[in-house]
């Protein structure tokens, strides 16, 4: 992932991600085919349980997005002591997977609401699982918008790590809610150590889904490490050319 | 003329180590003001989520407590029960084997039309000699609002039919009977 270290480097793309951009699009691709032609309708919902193989991975990869970005987070605030590169490694993971968990969960509320329209009869209700949702999504936003805030890197870092572990909190809480309240929005459709309603073809193309937006999720995921350390990269070029443009000025002056 | 400081002056480390130790008690007080305010919204948000509706038993049996409140109402609709005139639904609900009669005056949401499916609907109690398949009730549920509660069950419709039968289970232990649907 840290292939990107020159900053002659205009491009975040290498072989494997250019691959893995393929991959990612070939896997939409038939994602689209299986969730819109060949997987049937549902007995009750329609035509709008096909929501089913957006929504439900979404959530997924936001999930594991915000784990990667704790885990990340734990490791730069154990790390940053004894080497500072790694740490800095680890911030640029968990900033750039905060990112993309940020737009999953933004996808998962969009797409939920339409198909609540359709189901449920309304856009939005205040239930548990959609509160805890729109909480998830605000509490990252904050997250990143605190990774933006001008203050020394490592400061900066250590407090976004510290926010990180704070928001992931609610993770478990929005995954839960369905099971801990009555809410308006029915049980988990996967979860661990549940036997899945849902019938084969609907069962192997949610499964599907999953994995396909799992290949974009990588693959934004590691352009976006690759974008952070280039900006990096451009501030720490800046921040050179100005000094030593102050010392020449200097030496000048003199 | 003396210039000598009439303090000493402390030293950079110390000076660091200070504003080190103010800049962590903001950013720390700063944390905390964000946690209280997240714990706040959700505590807000929960609120009304945890109770976001009551079953139809429930709703029963705090009849009384409940007066003419708005409240939710949860249950699902006995499709034989359904009639629709002049912009009003009537249908009963049945929840634990408790049935509540509704009166409803908005559209109906698409999937409604579904057997058993259950609903949530938001009314209040109205006081009304009324009859209904588990024999007559003194009060209906007058709801403006309903809200399909779809579970997460899903299966193909080339494979399954929507039948009118009741979900497994659910007036196994009821002592009336549920006539089957007109079609």
């Amino acid at each position: 992932m840290t292939s990107v270290t020159h900053s002659n480097a205009k491009m975040t793309a290498t072989a494997t991600t250019r691959v893995l951009g393929v991959l990612a699009i070939a896997a939409t691709a038939l994602m689209t085919v299986l969730g819109l032609l060949i997987s049937p309708a549902d007995v009750i919902q329609g035509e709008a349980v096909r929501m089913l193989y957006i929504h439900v991975p979404s959530i997924w990869i936001a999930y594991g997005a915000f784990v990667l970005t704790s885990v990340s987070s734990i490791l730069f605030l154990r790390g940053r002591k004894r080497r500072e590169d790694r740490g800095r490694h680890y911030d640029r993971l968990a900033g750039s997977a905060a990112e993309v968990g940020v737009v999953f969960t933004g996808i998962t509320l969009v797409t939920g609401m339409l198909w609540g329209k359709v189901t449920w009869g309304t856009y939005w209700q205040w239930d548990a699982r959609l509160t805890t949702t729109v909480l998830l999504f605000v509490t990252y936003l904050g997250y990143l918008a605190l990774r933006r805030l001008p203050a020394d890197p490592i400061v900066r870092s250590r407090r976004a790590a510290v926010m990180a572990l704070i928001s992931f909190v609610n993770v478990p809480i929005v995954h839960y809610s369905v099971d801990w309240w009555r809410t308006l929005h029915q049980k988990a459709s996967l979860s661990v150590g549940r036997r899945p309603e849902i019938t084969g073809e609907m069962y192997w193309t949610l499964l599907y889904s999953t994995l396909a937006v799992t290949i974009v999720a990588a693959w934004l995921i590691i352009h976006r490490y690759r974008v952070i350390r280039l900006e990096e990269l451009r501030d720490e070029e800046t921040l050179a050319a100005l000094i030593s443009s102050r010392l020449d000025k200097d030496d000048g002056s003199n | 003329m003396d210039l000598t400081p009439r303090h000493e002056v402390e030293a950079p480390d110390e000076m660091r180590q200070k504003m080190h130790r103010r800049r962590r008690r903001t950013v720390l007080v700063v944390a905390l003001v964000l946690i209280a305010a997240m714990a706040f919204i959700t505590a807000q948000g929960l609120r009304n989520a945890t109770l976001f509706f009551r079953n139809a038993d429930e709703a029963v049996e705090q009849r009384v407590e409940l007066g003419d409140r708005r409240f939710r109402i949860q249950g699902r609709v006995i499709p034989s029960t359904v009639k629709s005139e002049s912009g009003i639904t009537t249908f009963e609900i049945v929840h634990d084997c408790v049935v509540v009669s509704i009166r409803h005056s908005s559209d109906p949401p698409e999937l409604f039309k579904s057997p058993w499916i259950p609903v949530v609907l938001e009314g209040s109690w109205v006081i009304g000699e009324i009859r209904n398949v588990a024999g007559s009730d003194t009060h209906y549920f007058a709801s403006d609002r309903m809200l399909v509660k779809h579970t997460n069950e899903y299966a193909s419709a080339n494979e399954q039919r929507l039948t009118d039968k009741p979900p497994e289970g659910l007036l196994d232990q009821c002592l009336f009977e549920v006539p089957a649907a007109t079609s």
